[in-house]
C-alpha cells in the first residue's frame, strides 16, 4: 500500500511541477495586472508586486468602450460556434458515414486548402467581401467563420472511430439520415462537440486580422481591437494592458472549464453489447 | 422519400448536409485560392494596375532568393523538430487527464491556459524569459550551468527557442482533440486489461495509442500544417531575425506581398509552401495511415 | 418528426439573424473620410479635440474618422488596392517613396496655389520635402522628430564630466569614463552609450561623416570610405565594449537600457521623454544634439497627411488636411508635446525655441537629413540583417558591407 501511495504523491507532485511551468506565464502576468509600477520587467522579477491595485482593472472597464466591445465579441463568436458545432458535426457526419460521387476529391481539397497561408488569402478575400457589398458590416465579419474546415475534419476523424453497425438498427427501421445524425451520433459524440466549441470560441474571440480589415467603424469593434489601442508601438502601458487582456481571457476559459466537463471516461460507452 | 438506390439516397443526404458549408468554403476559400494561385503568375502589384504577365518568373526567382532558401531551411528544421514533440506530448497529457486524480480539473486548466494566453502577450513574456538576464538563463545557473547568451539574438538558438515556445503554448490546445478522442475508449477494454496483469504504462501503448489513431492523425496533420505555417511568434518575437535565421516560409510570403508591394510574388512563395506541405501529408498518410482498428 | 421542425426553426432563424443584421447594419459612407493608426489613448483624444476645433472652423465639412486599430499598412495596401482608400490618411516620411513611386497619391500643387493662407514656406524645408517628388508634393508633414542624444546627468557628475559630448572624440571619451562595474561583481553593469543594431542609427553616423547611403542617382554609396569608417566607429564603441545594445542588457529597445540605469547615453527621439516620464520617473536625463563627426548630422522622420488619387472627396479632403497641418491645428496637435511642430512660426509661437528640452530638437532641425531611401522596401530588411550579422554573429563588418551591395542594388526604384 506505502509504495503506491509514494507514487501518486510523486506523481502529484510531478503534475504539480508540469504545472507551474505551463501556469507560470500567466500568473505573472496577472500580477502585473495589480500593479501600479509599469517597469516590469525588470530584474530581479517581482511575482507579488509592491503596490497592488484594482485602478487598471477600473480603468480598462471605465475608461475604454469595454462594454460595446464585449457585446461585438458576444454576438460574433456565439453565432460562430454555435453554427460551427451545428455544420461540422453535420458534414462530418456526411464524410464518415455517407458514401458519395466526389467524397474523396472534395475532402482532399478541404485539406489541401489548408495549407495555403492565411495571410496571402487576406487580399482576394477582402476583395470578395468588397465585391459583396460586405465589408464593415457585421455579416462581413462573421460569415466567413460560420464554418471551419478544421473543424469539419476532427468530427469525421471522430465519428470514423464509432463502430459500423450503429446506424444499422435505426437504418432498417427507416430513419432518415438526418434522424440518425441527429438522435444516434450527436447525442454521443458530445466529447468531440465539446472540443469544437472550445476550438471555435477560443479562435473566434482572439480574432484579430480579420476584423481589423473587415471593420472601419469602431462601434463594431472586438474585443482584440479594443485592446489593440493600449498597445502603443513603444511606451506600453503594461499593467494597463494585462488587465484588459486577462479581462479578455476569462471567458475562453469558462468555456474551457464548462466543455472540458464532456470529457469524462466512461461517457461513450456506444450502447453495444460486447 | 422512395430513392432508386441506398447509394443514391446517401449522396442526397450528403450534399444536403453539405451544401451550406460547402458554399461558404468556396466563396471564402477556395475562391481565394484560385484566385491566389492565379496572380502568382503575373507581377501583381495592389496598388499598380499595370500587371504584366511573367509566367514561372515568380517561381524561378523564388529558388533563387537565399532568404527564401533560408525560410525552406528553417520551416522544414521547426516542422520536424514540433510535429512529433506537441503530438506526443499532447497525446500523453490527455492520458494523464483522463486518469483518476484529485483536482483533475485544475490540471486540465493550467495545461490549457497557454492557449488561451493571447500570443502577443505570451511573446512578450518569453523575450523576458530568453533575454541575458532572464528566466532561462537564471534556472540554468541555479543548476549549475553557466549561460549568458539572449536566446532570440542568437542564429543558432533563436529557431529552437520559438519552438519551445511554440510546443509549450499548443500541447494543451491538442490535449483537448486526444481528451476527445479518449472518450470513445470503452472502459471495458482497460478493465480487462488490468485483470489480465497489464500496468499503467503498457495499457497506454496497447490500447490507448492504436484506439487513438484517427484523432492522431488529425493532429499530426493539423500540427504539420500549423507548423508550416508558423507566422505569429515570429512576427511579434524576432521579426524573422537575426539575420533571417527565424525566417520562416509564411513570414517571406507576408513580408514579400505587404511589406514589399509584390503580391505576384509572395502568392506564389505560398503555393510552394503549399505544395511542400501537401507532399509531406501525402507521405504521412502512407506511413502513419489514420485507420483506426 | 419533431426534431426536425426545431432545425428548420433554427435554420430560419439564424438566416433571419444574418438578413436583419445586413439591412440594419450596411452604412455607405458618404463623407470624407480620415484614418489615422492608434497609437495611445492619450494621442487618440488630442486627435479628437482636434478634429472637434476642426469641425468648428468648418462646420459644413462632414467627415468620419475612423483609425485603423493594427496592421496599418496592410489596411492601407488593401483599402487603395480595393478602391475603397479614405481620402485623407497618414504615412510615414520613410514608406512615401513607394507611394511615389506606384503614383497613387494627389499631388497637392493646386490646392497650394489657391488656398493662399496655407503658407508652405512656414515648414521646415527638410521636412516638406521629404513629401515632395519630381517637383510636385503630395503631402504635408504633421510633425517630425530627430534624433539626439539623451545623457544621465546623475552619471555624468559621478564621472566627473561636466558637460555632454559634442564630437565623436569626446562621445568615446565619455563612453570610456562612464562604462563601469558599479556593485563590484566583476560584470559591466553600467555602459556609457547603448545603441541599436538598426540601420537609421547607424546612417546618423554615416551622415555626420559626410557619407550617405546612395547618391543623387541612386547609385548605393555603402561601401565608400566615408560610409565604412562610420561604420567601424559606430560598431568599434561596441567591440570596445564601451558601448552596448538592448538585448544584451535583456531590453526590447534603448528606452530600457538607459531607464533602468544600464547606459549612461541614449541615441533617440522625442518618443524617449514621455516613456522615461513615466516609466522611469527617478532619471535625471537631459539631452544634447548629436555629437558631431566630420560635420553635424542628425535623421529627420516625419509622419504626414496624404490624399489618395481616387480620392471621393479631395476638396473637402484638402481643407481638412489645411487645417490639421495648417498654423492653427498644428498648434493644437503639438501643444501637449506629445509631437514637434514641423512649422516654424508654430515652434517660435509656443515656445519650442524656449523649453530646454524641446529646444534641442528644434536647434538640430537645420542638420536633419531626410532618410529618403530610393529602394523597393527591401532594402531596409536586408540592411537590417546585415546588421544583425554584425552585432549578433560577430561578423566583419566591412566583409559584411560588401556582400549587402549587390543584395540592395537589385531593389533600386527606376
Amino acid at each position: 500500500m506505502k509504495k503506491i501511495k509514494l507514487q501518486k504523491v510523486f506523481f502529484l507532485v510531478f503534475l504539480l511541477v508540469v504545472s507551474a511551468i505551463y501556469i507560470g506565464p500567466f500568473l505573472f502576468s496577472l500580477s502585473i495586472s495589480f500593479n501600479t509600477n509599469k517597469d516590469v520587467f525588470q530584474w530581479p522579477i517581482q511575482l507579488i508586486p509592491d503596490s497592488v491595485t484594482l485602478a487598471n482593472y477600473k480603468s480598462v472597464w471605465n475608461d475604454l468602450p469595454f462594454a460595446r466591445w464585449l457585446i461585438n465579441s458576444l454576438l460574433v463568436t456565439t453565432i460562430q460556434t454555435v453554427s460551427n458545432v451545428f455544420f461540422s458535426a453535420l458534414a462530418g457526419f456526411a464524410f464518415a458515414r455517407l458514401e458519395f460521387p466526389g467524397k474523396k476529391l472534395i475532402f482532399t481539397l478541404l485539406i489541401s486548402s489548408l495549407m495555403i497561408p492565411g495571410i496571402i488569402l487576406l487580399v482576394p478575400k477582402f476583395i470578395i467581401l468588397n465585391e459583396l457589398h460586405l465589408v464593415n458590416t457585421y455579416p462581413g465579419l462573421i460569415i466567413p467563420g460560420l464554418v471551419s474546415i478544421t473543424n469539419i475534419f476532427l468530427m469525421k476523424q471522430f465519428f470514423e472511430s464509432i463502430p459500423k453497425d450503429l446506424e444499422e438498427a435505426a437504418l432498417i427501421d427507416g430513419c432518415s439520415y438526418f434522424r440518425i445524425f441527429w438522435q444516434i451520433f450527436l447525442p454521443i459524440s458530445k466529447p468531440a462537440l465539446a472540443a469544437v466549441a472550445i476550438y471555435t470560441f477560443q479562435g473566434s474571440w482572439n480574432e484579430f486580422l480579420w476584423p481589423v480589415i473587415v471593420l472601419y467603424s469602431d462601434n463594431m469593434y472586438t474585443l482584440p481591437l479594443g485592446m489593440a489601442s493600449l498597445k502603443d508601438e513603444l511606451q506600453t502601458n503594461w499593467p494597463l494592458l494585462m488587465a484588459g487582456t486577462i479581462l479578455i481571457s476569462l471567458p475562453t476559459l469558462a468555456i474551457f472549464i464548462i466543455f472540458q466537463r464532456y470529457f469524462v471516461e466512461g461517457v461513450a460507452s456506444t450502447g453495444l453489447k460486447g | 422519400m422512395k430513392f432508386k438506390s441506398i447509394n443514391q439516397e446517401q449522396a442526397v443526404w450528403a450534399y444536403t448536409f453539405l451544401a451550406f458549408p460547402l458554399l461558404l468554403i468556396s466563396v471564402f476559400i477556395f475562391l481565394p485560392i484560385v484566385f491566389a494561385f492565379g496572380v502568382s503568375f503575373f507581377d501583381w502589384n495592389l496598388l499598380i494596375p499595370d500587371k504584366p504577365f511573367v509566367g514561372l518568373g515568380n517561381y524561378i526567382e523564388i529558388f533563387k532568393d537565399d532568404v527564401f532558401i533560408k525560410a525552406v531551411k528553417n520551416t522544414l528544421f521547426y516542422t520536424i523538430g514540433v510535429v512529433p514533440t506537441q503530438t506526443i506530448l499532447a497525446m500523453f497529457l490527455a492520458f494523464l487527464m483522463n486518469q483518476k486524480i484529485p483536482g483533475k480539473t485544475f490540471f486540465r486548466v493550467a495545461i490549457y491556459i497557454p492557449a488561451i494566453t493571447s500570443s502577443v502577450v505570451t511573446s512578450i513574456i518569453f523575450v523576458w524569459i530568453y533575454s541575458k538576464p532572464g528566466l532561462l538563463n537564471f534556472l540554468l545557473s541555479k543548476l549549475g550551468i553557466e549561460s549568458n547568451i539572449d536566446y532570440l539574438t542568437n542564429p543558432s538558438t533563436v529557431l529552437p527557442a520559438i519552438m519551445m515556445l511554440n510546443v509549450w503554448s499548443t500541447s494543451g490546445y491538442f490535449m483537448v482533440s486526444f481528451l476527445a478522442g479518449l472518450q470513445n475508449i470503452p472502459q471495458s477494454l482497460y478493465e480487462a486489461a488490468k485483470i489480465d496483469g497489464a500496468n499503467t504504462w503498457q495499457q497506454f501503448w496497447k490500447i490507448t495509442v492504436p484506439m487513438l489513431r484517427p484523432v492522431t492523425y488529425f493532429v499530426m496533420v493539423m500540427s504539420l500544417i500549423g507548423c508550416f505555417q508558423v507566422f505569429d511568434q515570429v512576427f511579434v518575437m524576432s521579426s524573422g531575425g537575426p539575420d533571417n535565421a527565424s525566417t520562416t516560409m509564411s513570414y517571406f510570403a507576408y513580408q514579400n506581398s505587404f511589406k514589399y508591394f509584390r503580391f505576384g510574388f509572395g502568392a506564389a512563395s505560398a503555393i510552394v509552401l503549399a505544395m511542400i506541405i501537401f507532399t509531406t501529408t501525402a507521405i504521412q498518410k502512407k506511413y502513419f495511415p489514420p485507420d483506426s482498428y | 418528426m419533431k426534431k426536425n421542425l426545431t432545425v428548420k426553426k433554427l435554420a430560419y432563424l439564424l438566416l433571419a439573424t444574418l438578413l436583419v443584421l445586413t439591412i440594419g447594419c450596411s452604412e455607405s459612407a458618404e463623407t470624407l473620410r480620415y484614418t489615422s493608426w492608434q497609437s495611445s489613448p492619450v494621442e487618440q483624444s488630442i486627435i479628437r479635440q482636434n478634429l472637434e476645433s476642426f469641425k468648428k472652423d468648418n462646420p459644413d465639412v462632414a467627415f468620419k474618422y475612423e483609425p485603423i486599430p493594427g496592421n496599418y499598412p496592410e489596411k492601407i495596401q488593401l483599402m487603395l488596392g480595393t478602391h475603397t482608400a479614405p481620402d485623407l490618411f497618414w504615412l510615414k516620411s520613410f514608406t512615401a517613396p513607394s507611394f511615389y513611386h506606384f503614383d497613387i497619391l494627389k499631388p497637392l500643387d493646386d490646392y497650394v496655389q489657391r488656398d493662399t493662407t496655407f503658407d508652405i514656406n512656414d515648414f521646415f524645408p527638410v521636412f516638406r520635402d521629404s513629401y515632395k517628388d519630381r517637383g510636385h508634393f503630395y503631402g504635408f508633414p504633421k510633425d517630425f522628430n530627430v534624433y539626439v542624444l539623451f545623457y544621465n546627468k546623475k552619471m555624468f557628475a559621478q564621472a566627473g564630466i561636466s558637460a555632454a559630448p559634442k564630437n565623436w572624440a569626446e562621445l568615446e571619451n565619455a563612453a570610456r569614463k562612464l562604462t563601469k562595474d558599479t556593485n563590484g561583481d566583476g560584470k559591466t553593469d553600467q555602459y556609457g552609450l547603448v545603441i541599436e543594431p538598426a540601420i537609421e542609427m547607424l546612417m546618423a553616423f554615416v551622415y555626420q561623416n559626410g557619407g550617405e547611403f546612395h547618391d543623387a542617382q541612386g547609385n548605393l554609396k555603402i561601401n565608400d570610405p566615408a560610409f565604412t569608417q562610420a561604420l567601424t566607429f559606430y560598431h568599434g564603441l561596441y567591440e570596445k565594449k564601451i558601448a552596448t545594445i538592448p538585448s544584451d542588457m535583456g531590453a526590447g529597445w534603448n528606452g530600457d537600457v538607459i531607464g533602468r540605469k544600464n547606459a549612461a547615453m541614449a541615441i533617440s527621439g522625442g518618443w524617449m521623454i514621455p516613456y522615461l516620464k513615466e516609466a522611469y520617473p527617478d532619471i535625471e536625463w537631459g539631452v544634447v544634439p548629436l555629437p558631431a563627426g566630420k560635420k553635424q548630422a542628425t535623421l529627420a522622420f516625419s509622419t504626414g497627411f496624404v490624399i489618395p488619387k481616387e480620392a471621393k472627396y479631395p476638396d473637402q479632403a484638402w481643407t481638412m488636411l489645411a487645417y490639421l497641418a495648417g498654423k492653427k491645428g498644428m498648434a493644437e496637435w503639438t501643444k501637449s508635446g506629445l509631437a514637434l511642430p514641423t512649422r516654424k512660426s508654430v515652434a517660435e509661437a509656443n515656445g519650442f525655441y524656449k523649453d530646454p528640452v524641446y529646444k534641442v530638437f528644434m536647434e538640430s532641425v537645420p542638420f536633419a537629413v531626410n532618410f529618403k531611401i530610393n529602394y523597393m522596401q527591401r532594402w531596409y530588411d536586408e540592411s537590417n540583417a546585415a546588421l544583425q550579422a554584425i552585432f549578433y554573429k560577430g561578423k566583419d563588418p566591412i566583409l559584411t558591407m560588401k556582400e549587402l551591395e549587390p543584395r540592395v542594388a537589385k531593389y533600386r526604384l527606376k
